[in-house]
């Protein structure tokens, strides 16, 4: 019993904290001015009527207490978010009491600390019921958000005090750079950039890319008739890929921490400029500091450019024991494909610029707004 | 009902507790109490009433500033009041406080309001609270807890979410709250009132734990002390007689040894007189001296070691609770050996009276040992008696009286050989031949004793005490007059006397040679004194009178010494504690038990006639209580005709859609849920889609979401429907 004990009061102090509304401060006033008259006349009735004020007061402690006991909580969060593009998050309340309901809860999303108010609140949640509550959810910074848990208030049964508790749920959920609409000239020059830097394979498509002997298992519509006609033998026909079209996108992450805010910037158009040639139907292998991706398309792929993306961190160029080594343009061309490279910082006699500077092929993107 | 409406209604029950409470207690000017009546009577109509006496209200009434203004008027009235009219601040205050009651009962509309009118209520009910200790007080604060419960849970669960504020993580969207869970449904009634017995169960514990701490400065006693006479050094003859129709309850005396084996008389002695003048009766053996104390708050007044002769008397032990009178006389039964109390001092007279060195201004509870003079066999025999010079100079002084009576008391016991015999003679002749009636006017006479011995012969007890004791005197038997009250109202729950001011009593004390003083009483049974009323009014009295005692003992006069009584009981040990508490609860229930022994009792005596008086009413009320308590059905009536009603009307709506569906060539399966059959009807007819998918979804939210449509809804659906009915399928 005695080694229970601290565990019980472990669990009943650890995360409840009381406010008082302002109703319950007029409410102390009286209480305690009642209570200077109760001492002052030495009349019983007084302090009857003080009895029962501090009755109200422990009654709403342990009414509150009873509603925010043994509730559970489930959230249900999308795989990644974007910067500043509204999500939906799902939040489930359970009420696992088997007698007693709750009621006029407020919910409260706890991250990194801070106590977010969704405006989540349920008037009652009847015993062994549960309620689904969902609310827009929208980052702001790109990253890991880190949901720590759920902080639960009522101001039941009288209104005079605020109290909560803490459940913890932790769950964390990346958060992407923020897509834009890309600025015309700069959509201009990646596809000018696209078929000078395009590589012939073999695929689906329209174009012929290559006759060869046919291969048990090829499929007969493919025969190039002609071909086998004049050969005598039978020839299959090959096209070529027309998803041929290859990127390398280059994010340098060496900084300064004055070009805080331009990297981010630069990291929001990295993601931007990826997001389109995806779409496009590119290969993209996307390079940030010294982390480098595989060449990819899909989706799937997509996303875990966006994950790198997300998770990135500018590098002081002081430290630069630290930095790691940027890949070489050499590196670079050996794996073919355009190079679009997205600077916020040039070098130490960089002035600060308004925007990141892009590089197409080496070539600078003047003057382009790369969002709109 | 909506909880918005229930929080009016409780804003307003709660104001008219208060308002009930000061009433009661402060007497309020009766303009003013019809005038807050009214207002409340008013706004319970307003809220009852909806909204046609709501505009009416609306457009009768003043404006905002109308009433702020009245406001500045009220406060010039209370400076008014408290300098000139009243003379005081706290009926000053009470006055202004109705009026700012009346004011805010008509401007009701933000939770401000409310807020405000909730502090009126609570500084009412302390008002009251200063200015009474009744027990009636005790129903209006258990009344006000009970409906402050309500209205603060009310208030809490009307209150509305705040606005959404623009977050830096986050953008808010407010979830509409379900129409069921504003609505005062049983559940909820249960758990108002459950919270509410919850509250009044703590409070009590916290009442009785709260130190109490009586250094105030402004320390007052518990109301004026009751006026009484009969007491004091001269009486004038006649004087009890306005008292004698006073109820008023003086004091309530337990017997230690238990009930008196019938509901007799006892005798509790006030102060004796010596010296009559013709008109009226002094003592003049005056002289007070301090009682020695035997132990902390024991005062031995005479022992029964320091007589000679054994005294055979019986003892009585009774524990006497005495209300704040004007008199420093402690009451007991004759005569009194030891007093026990909390008691800076005590003094007798040489009568044997005992006082206090001051009257007190609260009810005091004391105890007391008495024993009367038994009549010994020597006073029975005819030996010739010779009584000591201090007796014979103080006890047979009797006034320059017609010698008529001196003839009349000697041709009365000119046969008696004994002095015993003598007295008992004269005590015979005035009980027998005299008749009691408290309408003598015997006060204007200048020869009040003839007048009531020759012409009226009718009187009451200080006629017959002064008469018997003259007369004794004439024929040499010393005897002293005796004020002070006969208990003969025993109540049967309380186990204990009730004595009233109409108990107030002379009596004679007659010395005997040998056995010392005996007590006689001349004064034959009144027959007003009987009353009228049933005994089952009586009995119902009695136990009011019971719960009143408690209420005073344990709740008005509860004190610092209290509590460390129940700590010393508490140390003591837990056998003795828990002793106590049975007898605590024997004692709180002692009352009912006795009632239903009674009830039992009366049954025997066959007065069930009247025992259904009480009956009857009271079995009625407790079953409507009962009922109300279970079905309450102007809440549960109003939640479940409602839903009932309008989810009737939407199943009808929903059936008749289906009906002219089925007719229209789209038969809904007995297996097809009702969103499938939405889904089918679209397609078939697709005109017809919106208004059942509309009429559908209303039915669904009713019939399995609990969620009793709106009146607009319903208006809507029966729109669709009669749409529906218009249109024509291709």
């Amino acid at each position: 019993m005695l080694r229970q004990s601290p565990s019980f009061l472990h669990r009943m102090f650890r995360y409840r904290s009381t406010s008082v509304t302002s109703e319950g401060v007029q409410f102390l006033l009286f209480t305690m001015a009642i209570g200077i008259a109760a001492i002052n006349t030495g009349n019983n009735l007084f302090y009857l009527l003080l009895a029962m004020m501090l009755s109200l007061v422990l009654i709403s402690g342990i009414a509150a207490e009873y509603c925010l006991r043994r509730l559970e909580f489930h959230r249900h969060l999308p795989d990644h978010l974007i910067v500043n593009e509204p999500t939906t998050a799902t939040l489930v309340v359970k009420n696992q009491k088997s007698q007693f309901p709750s009621f006029s809860l407020k919910l409260f999303d706890i991250s990194d600390g801070r106590k977010l108010d969704r405006g989540l609140e349920i008037r009652q949640l009847l015993p062994g019921i549960s309620q689904l509550l969902s609310y827009p959810l929208v980052a702001t910074r790109r990253g890991r958000l880190q949901l720590d848990g759920v902080c639960v208030g009522t101001e039941f049964p009288f209104g005079l005090f605020m109290k909560q508790t803490y459940y913890p749920i932790n769950e964390t959920v990346i958060v992407c750079p923020e897509i834009r609409p890309i600025d015309e000239r700069l959509l201009q020059g990646l596809l000018a950039a696209g078929p000078d830097q395009s590589v012939h394979r073999r695929g689906h498509g329209n174009d012929l890319y290559n006759l060869r002997l046919y291969h048990a298992g090829d499929d007969s519509r493919k025969i190039h008739w002609p071909t086998t006609a004049r050969t005598s033998q039978l020839t299959v026909r090959e096209t070529e890929a027309e998803d041929q079209r290859r990127a390398v996108v280059y994010l340098p992450t060496v900084a300064p921490v004055s070009h805080d805010a331009l990297f981010e910037e630069a990291v929001s158009l990295t993601a931007s400029i990826i997001q389109h040639l995806a779409h496009r139907g590119y290969m993209l292998q996307l390079l940030v500091g010294s982390s480098r991706s595989s060449f990819g398309q899909g989706d799937l792929h997509l996303l875990e450019l966006l994950r790198m993306l997300a998770l990135c961190e500018r590098c002081s160029p002081l430290a630069e024991s630290v930095v790691p080594k940027e890949p070489s343009r050499d590196h670079l061309e050996v794996e073919g494909g355009a190079m679009i490279v997205v600077q916020s910082w040039r070098g130490p006699g960089d002035i600060k610029p308004e925007q990141p500077t892009i590089l197409i092929n080496g070539h600078l993107i003047a003057g382009a707004s790369h969002a709109v | 009902m909506p909880f918005d409406q229930a929080l009016r209604f409780a804003s307003i029950w709660l104001a008219s507790t208060s308002f009930i409470g000061l009433t009661l207690g402060a007497g309020l000017p009766e303009w003013l109490a019809v005038l807050t009546g009214a207002a409340l009577i008013i706004a319970l109509l307003r809220n009852a009433g909806g909204k046609s006496v709501g505009q009416l209200a609306t457009h009768t009434l003043m404006s905002t500033t109308g009433w702020n203004l009245l406001v500045i008027v009220g406060f010039l009235g209370f400076w008014v009041d408290m300098l000139w009219v009243s003379g005081e601040l706290l009926p000053a205050g009470v006055h202004f406080l109705m009026i700012l009651m009346i004011i805010k009962l008509f401007n009701l509309k933000l939770r401000r309001d409310y807020l405000h009118l909730y502090a009126i209520s609570l500084v009412a009910i302390l008002a009251s609270g200063s200015l009474t200790t009744d027990l009636w007080y005790l129903p209006i604060f258990l009344l006000y807890l009970f409906v402050g419960v309500w209205t603060l849970l009310l208030f809490q669960l009307t209150k509305h979410p705040e606005e959404p504020r623009i977050l830096t993580m986050s953008v808010a969207m407010r979830p509409q709250p379900l129409a069921s869970v504003s609505q005062v449904t049983p559940q909820f009634f249960w758990l108002a009132n459950g919270l509410a017995l919850a509250t009044f169960g703590l409070t009590v514990v916290i009442f009785f734990t709260i130190p109490r701490v009586g250094a105030g400065f402004y320390q007052k006693g518990f109301g004026e002390n009751i006026r009484t006479s009969g007491f004091s050094e001269t009486v004038n003859l006649g004087e009890i007689g306005p008292i004698k129709r006073d109820p008023s309850v003086v004091m309530r005396v337990e017997l230690s040894d238990g009930p008196p084996q019938e509901a007799g008389r006892l005798y509790l002695r006030g102060v004796a007189f010596d010296q009559y003048d013709g008109k009226a009766w002094t003592n003049r053996l005056n002289y007070r001296r301090a009682v020695s104390e035997d132990a902390v708050g024991t005062f031995v007044l005479r022992s029964s070691r320091s007589f000679a002769t054994p005294r055979l008397g019986d003892t009585i032990r009774q524990n006497i609770l005495l209300e704040p009178l004007d008199t420093p006389v402690l009451f007991a039964a004759p005569l009194v050996e030891r007093v026990s109390g909390k008691f800076p001092s005590v003094q007798s007279d040489l009568t044997g009276s005992v006082y206090l060195p001051f009257p007190s201004s609260s009810r005091i509870e004391y105890s007391a040992l008495s024993r009367s003079n038994p009549v010994l066999p020597e006073d029975l025999s005819a030996e010739p008696s010779v009584y000591p010079e201090s007796v014979i100079r103080h006890f047979l002084q009797i006034p320059s009286q017609p010698e008529r009576i001196a003839v009349l008391a000697k041709e009365i016991t000119h046969t008696q050989r004994t002095i015993y015999d003598k007295a008992t003679a004269i005590h015979s002749f005035l009980t027998h031949n005299f008749r009691y009636s408290l309408d003598a006017p015997l006060t204007e006479q200048d020869q009040p004793l003839e007048e009531f011995l020759f012409t009226r012969k009718t009187g009451y007890c200080e006629h017959y005490a002064t008469a018997m004791v003259i007369m004794l005197r004439t024929i040499g038997i010393p005897a002293r007059l005796v004020t002070g009250f006969l208990a003969t109202e025993w109540n049967e729950y309380g186990n204990y006397y009730v004595v009233r001011q109409q108990d107030a009593h002379a009596w004679v004390e007659v010395h005997l040679p040998h056995s010392g003083w005996i007590t006689m009483d001349p004064t034959p049974p009144s027959i007003e004194s009987i009353g009228s009323g049933s005994p089952a009014w009586h009995a119902l009295g009695r136990m009011l009178d019971t719960i009143r005692l408690q209420w005073g003992r344990f709740f008005v006069q509860y004190s610092a010494a209290d509590q460390l009584a129940v700590v010393r009981e508490l140390k003591a040990g837990s056998t003795s504690a828990r002793n106590k508490a049975v007898d605590s609860i024997s004692t709180l229930f002692s009352p009912f038990m006795a009632m239903f022994g009674g009830m039992a009792g009366y049954a025997s005596k066959g007065m069930i006639q009247s025992l259904a008086e009480v009956l009857v009413p009271t079995l009625i009320g407790l079953a409507v209580l009962l009922w109300l308590g279970i079905r309450w059905p102007w809440v549960k009536g109003m939640i479940s005709k409602k839903t009932t009603r309008d989810e009737q009307v939407i199943m009808q709506l929903y059936g008749r859609m289906i009906g002219h569906l089925a007719r229209k060539g789209i038969a809904k399966l007995t297996a097809m849920p009702p969103l499938e059959f939405v889904r089918l009807t679209q397609e078939q007819w697709s005109n017809a889609g919106s208004a059942v998918a509309s009429i559908t979804e209303l039915y669904c939210r009713a019939r399995f979401g609990q969620i009793p449509p709106t009146r607009e809804e319903l208006s809507l659906a029966e729109d669709h429907l009669r749409d529906l009915m218009t249109l024509e399928k291709p």
